[in-house]
């Protein structure tokens, strides 16, 4: 050790071999540990490579991106890929080795490759993918039921953001002033903390589920980035097993995450979840209506069928009982000649009978005149008791008889309240015969009056 | 506990259970009045439901179930 050198020699002898080992640029490939802009607008950032097994750290190595280059390839690659650069993701960078006898060794990044930032977070979308479809959740909450009308509407968002404002008052402001009950879950919906944040308003909801018709998971308003954060495992995990139906509004202009790939619906904004429920609703509705309108329509064919029958009964019904009703009429009168015929023949009959009887009973007390005395008078009062007593049966007989002809005589007619009308001597039968004016006489059983005919009418006396 | 109380989406199914019924014709009169009764009740309250205040949301069918 003949020679001693100052720090600052060695540093410098440290960076020209350097230099001269690697000239030039490289493109590197590596993931982001740490990434802070500072006050003057540059970019520092600290890179890693992991092992395989994801967690141990293979190389780590500082960056720098000044801050003249740094605008420009901040907002191309957001713009490409709708990411930051931010911790957990991988770049493609083009850098140059930079040795500072303060700082020591750094890379210079000048420029980046967002085509292999995008092909990365396409992988990994698609380990999670494949993952949950290995497991069978995938479409789990596909496979749920949404309420008819969901009104009861369980969001997960933070309270400030724009996009859960406007989904609030688009709900609230709907033109068909359908209710809707909104319960906010404040989440953080960007950053590291954004999985664990949103996970536990998941497990809220899912504690009092039964309160909800849906969950909705709402971003937006922001920047239009960040979107790798719900390409994520556990969060994709917790909504396929969760038990209300998940519809999120988090959505990419470019792209859908994972979580929008297992929620039961998947929009792009806010807005357009609000619109999505108030449809649903106004379907609910119609389908209401129309199940009113069938009903009443079936309902009025019934009752028109039970009239139509009830109809259908009295039509029939009044001819067969006028029949039913005249044919007794006519019966009765049949039978009340017939019955009047007899009692005639009958009286006659009797009448002769009597007569003839006389005459035996006269001649055979002729013959009997002159005989025994004794048996005479014996026989005698036999025959005046047994005459008497035919005499008597007889007459009950005949009176019995009378009666019943005096029933039918006109003047017992007149006594159960008829009339007869007689003009010129000639009874009347029918209004026919009568005319204003006329002098009619009307015979009451009593006696007669004497009128003239003011009025005259079809109208029947049954009529009354 | 309490009845679980009806849904809209139960008092829907229940409308079209009667409507089922009453096409099928096998109704009197006297139940063909009762049945459309109960669906006209169930048809109002759900349109009520619909524009239920959040208070009101979860209360509309207590009444009925």
């Amino acid at each position: 050790m003949n020679e001693k050198l100052s720090l600052t020699e060695l540093q410098l002898i440290i960076r020209d071999s350097l230099y001269t080992a690697l000239p030039g640029f490289y493109w590197v490939f590596a993931e982001i540990s740490e990434a802070k802009e500072n006050y003057a607008g540059h970019c520092y950032l600290e890179l890693i490579e992991k092992h395989p097994d994801e967690i141990n750290i293979r190389a780590r190595v500082r960056a720098v991106i000044w801050n003249t280059r740094y605008r420009f390839l901040k907002s191309f690659f957001e713009s490409t890929t709708g990411e930051t650069l931010r911790p957990g993701i991988k770049i493609l960078i083009r850098v140059k080795i930079e040795y500072h006898e303060i700082y020591g060794l750094s890379l210079v990044i000048n420029d980046i490759d967002p085509a292999f930032t995008l092909g990365d977070m396409a992988i990994k979308r698609q380990q999670i993918l494949k993952r949950l479809e290995e497991e069978g959740v995938i479409s789990m909450n596909k496979e749920l039921e949404l309420p008819v009308a969901p009104q009861r509407i369980a969001v997960i968002s933070s309270r400030t953001a724009a996009g859960y404002q406007d989904f609030v008052k688009h709900l609230k402001e709907n033109i068909y002033g359908y209710g809707f009950s909104i319960t906010l879950f404040e989440a953080v919906m960007q950053g590291t903390e954004t999985e664990q944040s949103v996970i536990s308003a998941l497990n809220s909801i899912s504690e009092q589920y039964e309160r909800f018709d849906v969950a909705v998971i709402l971003r937006g308003g922001g920047a239009q980035s960040d979107l790798s954060w719900f390409d994520n495992y556990n969060i994709a995990y917790h909504i396929t097993q969760f038990p209300l139906p998940v519809i999120t509004g988090i959505g990419h202009e470019k792209d859908i995450s994972v979580t929008d790939i297992v929620a039961y619906h998947a929009l792009k904004t806010p807005t357009a979840v609000a619109d999505y429920l108030i449809e649903k609703m106004v379907s609910a509705e119609n389908m209401l209506l129309q199940l009113a309108d069938e009903m009443s329509e079936i309902v009025k064919e019934i009752i028109e069928k039970k009239k139509e029958r009830l109809t259908s009964f009295m039509t029939r019904i009044i001819p067969v009982s006028n029949r039913l009703i005249s044919s007794e009429k006519s019966e009765l009168s049949v039978k009340l000649i017939d019955l009047s015929n007899k009692v005639r023949n009958r009286l006659s009959r009797e009448e002769i009978n009597l007569a003839g009887m006389k005459k035996k009973i006269e001649s055979a007390s002729l013959n009997f005149t002159g005989s025994k005395e004794n048996e005479l008078k014996i026989s005698d009062k036999l025959i005046r008791i047994n005459t008497y007593n035919l005499l008597r049966n007889l007459e009950a007989k005949i009176k019995s008889m009378s009666e019943s002809l005096n029933m039918l005589s006109p003047v017992n007619v007149l006594k159960r309240g008829y009339t007869i009308t007689v003009v010129n001597g000639q009874i009347i039968k029918s209004t026919e015969y009568l005319n204003r004016g006329d002098e009619i006489d009307t015979f009451f059983h009593d006696g007669k009056i004497k009128s003239s005919v003011t009025e005259k009418s079809k109208e029947k006396f049954i009529d009354l | 506990m309490a009845k679980k109380e009806l849904t809209f989406n139960e008092a829907m199914k229940e409308i079209e259970a009667i409507l089922h019924n009453i096409e099928s014709g096998n109704l009197d009169i006297d139940r063909l009045s009762k049945e459309v009764r109960r669906a006209s009740e169930l048809i109002r309250l759900c349109q009520k439901k619909l524009r239920a205040t959040e208070e009101e949301i979860n209360g509309i069918f207590k009444e009925l179930s």
